[in-house]
């Protein structure tokens, strides 16, 4: 019982951090609408001076379409996030690992620069969706790549491999570098990663260097339809 | 000679500034726009004055967008409309083309492409309008009926 309310719980709390992200990028977006509309409005109005303030006005439309830029970039960053977001809107849906990856590794490439390493993709194109929970499966990714960042030393490479094959998808996450001590906690204790990809009805072979992950193209129906 | 049809705008969009800025920009782009912040004020406008063309939000306050489309549809199913929406989902977006919405496009949109995007919704409607009218003269209600609601 308490195990069932236990499981409820975290659902919820996934469900609670998705619609928190959605709704405020959501609200983010907006407002870079705005800015964008009113620099485009400068650049209008500026577009109509006359040429004798010729140099004043190339200078300003410089500026305006700087701002346009910088807002499309965070614009295209709300929009992962909030992508991230609507991830947790249904605890099982069909999805695209490609995208899902990617999106995930969007969002984490800030800590990997920090760290000074690189991610790298090798996506099988046309893989096929799976049925399965997304959330879920952004989160074992995290861990493993939280992992890894805190082992490797700086300049090493993530490599994000997908592949299509037997009514299966495999994700293959190979770190390439020097293993260095870490010290900082992994944000999930490793011994958890196992009973994660358990829950995903896959399974999942650690190598000294690296894990693939293998998850079915469909986890068991009944109880576990859409929502 | 012959004057030119101003392609008539309507943007439905509860964030004030940004769709009263993006008139500004349309109308300077020759466009004739009207502005209206929620799905109840679409929905009466297009009982008095018929746009051509609708860009409308999805998520307002009130009626959500796609219940908007689908009343427009509806009420008079020439009009076309393009969603511009901050972050419509996948769902959403098939939703929209499943009704007759002419385009998805997200906010920010690119001033230019919009006004392409606007011309075209504008192009689609006189041609669908115009066939329309030929099969009607010819007796065939059905099919005039069929090619204003993207039904053929």
């Amino acid at each position: 019982m308490r195990n069932d309310a236990d499981e409820t719980i975290n659902v919820s709390h996934f469900k609670f951090i998705g619609k928190i992200l959605s709704v405020f990028t959501h609200e983010l977006n907006n407002h870079l609408a705005i800015i964008k509309e009113s620099a485009g409005l400068m650049e209008d109005i500026l577009s109509l001076q006359k040429p004798s303030q010729q140099q004043a006005i190339e200078e300003s439309l410089k500026i305006a379409n700087s701002i346009g830029a910088q807002i499309n970039k965070t614009s295209w960053l709300c929009k992962q996030l909030n992508n991230f977001g609507h991830r947790m809107d249904n605890t099982y849906s069909a999805f695209n690992v490609n995208k899902t990856l990617e999106e995930l590794l969007i969002l984490i490439n800030r800590s990997a620069n920090q760290s000074k390493i690189n991610f790298a993709k090798d996506f099988q194109e046309d893989i096929p969706s799976i049925y399965n929970n997304p959330a879920k499966l952004q989160f074992l990714i995290f861990c493993l790549v939280d992992s890894y960042l805190k082992q490797l030393s700086k300049d090493s490479t993530i490599v994000f491999k997908t592949s299509h094959k037997d009514k299966a998808v495999k994700i293959s996450i190979i770190p390439e570098g020097r293993f260095i001590e870490a010290y900082e906690a992994n944000i999930c204790p490793d011994d958890l990663h196992q009973h994660i990809v358990t829950k995903l009805e896959g399974n999942m072979a650690v190598y000294e260097r690296g894990a693939v992950i293998t998850l079915p193209l469909s986890v068991a129906t009944g109880a576990k339809m859409p929502e | 000679m012959k004057k030119k049809k101003e392609v008539k705008v309507l943007l439905v969009d509860d964030e004030v500034e940004f769709v009263d800025t993006l008139a500004q920009r349309l109308r300077m782009r020759e466009l004739h726009v009207d502005t209206v912040y929620d799905g109840e004020q679409a929905l009466s406008f297009i009982k008095r004055i018929e746009p051509d063309v609708i860009v409308l939000d999805l998520k307002m306050p009130g009626l959500h967008g796609i219940e908007v489309l689908r009343e427009i549809k509806k009420m008079s199913p020439q009009i076309q409309v393009i969603i511009l929406t901050g972050h419509g989902t996948e769902k959403d977006s098939e939703e929209a083309k499943k009704l007759g919405g002419f385009d998805f496009l997200r906010k920010p949109a690119d001033i230019d492409l919009l006004v392409a995007k606007i011309k075209e919704a504008f192009a689609e409607k006189i041609e669908r309008t115009m066939t329309a009218i030929a099969f009607a003269e010819e007796g065939e209600l059905d099919t005039a009926e069929k090619i204003i609601k993207k039904e053929e």
